[in-house]
């Protein structure tokens, strides 16, 4: 019987092809539509977690508790003699949820160049490891990142630089008080300078290899700071999850607090959630004018049709018999609507993903909530979000089917025969 | 490190220029003028001194011992003698300007007015409290508060307020006075809870180029409780010569390296 149904239903959309096609425009561009926004929007959130924790912060950090947010160079992880490090990152790094980790020591001092000295923090990493965490070395401006072979080399901000007066090549001078309250300084060569538009990093950021760093806060080999953490679902939820997981697992052996990126970054944190905001008001206004296009096409097809009901009930359809092949057909129409949608979405979330929007030429780069984003646009598929906008859809085309097939077969045949 | 914290102390540098200069007394003369004259006990045109700093912190304790040198009020030299690490290290200001000798680099550089700011090696005071005058009496109203008999030897409380557009740390400041000979006991220093948040205690008092001073300022932080020492800063001046005779070569940058 339902499969009967159905062919008639099949059957019954395409004697009138105009019609059908009117309707499966409205529905599939409508879907193309909120594919679209759905793209754009969660490509904005990716980015700007991506660019927010992933130069610096990273998505997870590990210190010991007490350490965050006043960061005192005397509070290592596992106490004033450290701990194994490398065992602490590789029982971080086997967690599944986890991508990379990378050991990390602060400090803050004072960097002077021939006439002038600034006040700035410094990041100690070993660069193998940080590189698969963040990725500043993808920002340098000016010779390289830090490498193994110039224990003594420093990377810093290209403003830094101009604000001290020096090139890659120079000599610094970094004087800092050391953990033992000593005054630790010494000399260092520049080796490359990055760019990254924050002004936070490219004026106050010097970063060095993890040992000449513990050298000059006279920290023992097994004393660190941190322990950064790039996960592979950087989510809010999944980051956050994680956090608290390891924090579980790692206080078993090690007095830990582990905060996830919405802690460290609360504005960013915030402008997420503000995107997501956004994106559902986008969301259910794209909606709302699918909705409209549906709606109306799908009532005028039934309407429109009320003479052919009264007939079929006259030759013996029974009422109920007509709303299911209304209903057969609306769902039909739907599915092969959202099919069509899709196909026509395809194309253009391959190119927000792959290429991108060009928002503004070279010089287009805005910051954002303390993060940089753009010139280029990226998407990034959000498949919950097209999920629902598929399901919404359909419902749509459902109910405002169901509603003049209802009315239809309310009708005495004789009283449908009438209408034309 | 605590790095904001930096600026917030009286200290060396404020017991060794004096409080400066005390102007308009519109408030209890007297007061002011006893004041006055303990924010003077170390002002003088020149002088020469060694100095023990120590400090004890949560996870560490150190002893600095430092020569200073100063001639009137713009020219001032501080240099390490021990511990060993930081032996030779030096300050200069001269003016306006402030240069650090950094013995392990080998290298001068010149300081920028943040890092004036910032705890000078650990210890409760900043470079600035060590190289700049302070302003307080300038920023205070000052009112005496008790006075009577304490272990037997009779004092006067001095209650500093801060006038009403002063931009000033401390809520309240209480100076005790041995009554006899003008010499502070200690001072307390308040925040806007009314809670204490450190004291400076004198003692030691000693006849140095003719002048009475205490050779001993043991500067406390409490904790946020109001009660527990949490970091502890001890001054001893070994040997002080007020007014005697250096010449302006002491403070020039060729100087400052040993």
């Amino acid at each position: 019987m339902s499969g009967q149904l159905l062919r008639l239903a099949w059957r019954n959309l395409w004697r009138n092809p105009r019609r059908t096609l009117i309707a499966m425009a409205a529905i599939g561009l409508g879907y193309a539509m909120l594919l679209f926004v759905a793209c754009l929007m969660a490509g904005l959130r990716h980015q700007m977690i991506e660019t927010g924790t992933g130069l610096l912060l990273s998505d997870v950090e590990v210190q010991t508790q007490g350490y965050y947010p006043e960061r005192p160079i005397d509070q290592t992880l596992g106490g004033p003699n450290g701990t194994d490090v490398s065992a602490l990152v590789a029982v971080i790094a086997a967690d599944p949820r986890v991508q990379a980790a990378s050991p990390r020591v602060y400090g803050y001092g004072l960097v002077s160049a021939t006439h002038q000295s600034v006040g700035v923090q410094l990041l100690g990493v070993v660069p193998d490891q940080e590189q698969r965490v963040t990725a500043l070395q993808t920002q340098m401006v000016k010779g390289s990142y830090l490498t193994g072979r110039m224990p003594k080399g420093v990377v810093m901000g290209d403003k830094l630089a101009v604000t001290i007066g020096v090139e890659v090549g120079s000599e610094i001078v970094l004087l800092t008080t050391a953990a033992d309250g000593s005054m630790g300084n010494d000399r260092y060569t520049v080796v490359g300078m990055f760019h990254t538009g924050l002004d936070a990093m490219d004026q106050g950021l010097v970063l060095m290899s993890l040992a000449t760093v513990q050298d000059l806060l006279r920290l023992p080999p097994a004393g660190i700071h941190e322990v950064g953490i790039k996960l592979h679902d950087d989510g809010i939820t999944a980051a956050t999850a994680t956090a608290a997981a390891l924090e579980a697992q790692l206080s078993k052996t090690l007095p830990v607090q582990v905060h996830a990126w919405p802690e460290l970054a609360p504005d960013l944190a915030g402008y997420v959630q503000f995107n997501r905001r956004i994106t559902f008001i986008l969301f259910f206004i794209f909606f709302l004018l699918a909705v409209m296009g549906i709606v109306n096409t799908m009532l005028m097809a039934i309407i429109e049709r009320t003479h052919e009901f009264g007939m079929l009930m006259a030759v013996g359809m029974r009422p109920v018999q007509v709303v299911g092949l209304i209903v057969a057909e609306a769902a039909s129409l739907a599915g092969a609507s959202l099919v069509l949608g899709a196909a026509l979405g395809a194309p253009l979330l391959w190119y927000l993903q792959v290429h991108g929007l060009n928002l503004g030429g070279d010089r287009g780069a805005v910051s954002l909530a303390g993060v940089v984003v753009g010139p280029l646009w990226y998407g990034r598929q959000d498949f919950t979000a097209d999920a629902q906008a598929a399901l919404g859809l359909a419902v749509v085309a459902l109910v405002s089917a169901l509603y003049p097939a209802l009315r239809a077969a309310r009708f005495r045949p004789t009283e449908a025969l009438r209408k034309v | 490190m605590r790095w904001q914290k930096g600026g917030v102390a009286i200290c060396l540098g404020l017991i060794w220029l004096g409080w400066g200069q005390l102007s308009q007394a519109a408030d209890e003369p007297q007061a002011r003028e006893i004041v006055d004259r303990v924010a003077r006990l170390y002002i003088s045109q020149s002088s020469i001194a060694t100095v023990e700093m120590q400090i004890t912190k949560e996870n560490w304790h150190r002893k600095i011992l430092m020569q200073f040198w100063s001639l009137g009020e713009s020219n001032i030299l501080v240099r390490v003698r021990s511990p060993q690490e930081d032996a030779g290290a030096a300050i200069l200001k001269v003016g306006n300007q402030t240069w650090c000798y950094l013995p392990k680099a080998n290298r001068t550089v010149r300081m920028p007015a943040s890092m004036m700011l910032t705890p000078w090696m650990g210890s409760d005071f900043t470079l600035n409290d060590l190289v700049k005058q302070s302003r307080l009496t300038d920023d205070y109203d000052i009112a005496i508060s008790s006075e009577g008999q304490r272990d037997g030897v009779a004092v006067s409380e001095y209650t500093l307020t801060p006038k009403p557009e002063a931009a000033v740390v401390w809520d309240k400041i209480i100076l005790q006075v041995r009554q006899a000979d003008r010499m502070p006991v200690w001072q307390r220093y308040y925040d806007e809870d009314g809670k204490l948040v450190r004291e400076l205690t004198f003692s030691e008092y000693k006849t140095a180029s003719g002048r009475l001073i205490p050779t001993r300022l043991v500067m406390q932080s409490m904790d946020k409780d109001g009660k527990t020492v949490v970091e502890q800063t001890i001054i001893t001046y070994e040997n002080i010569v007020f007014d005697g005779p250096i010449s302006e070569e002491t403070f020039s940058r060729r100087n400052l390296k040993p």
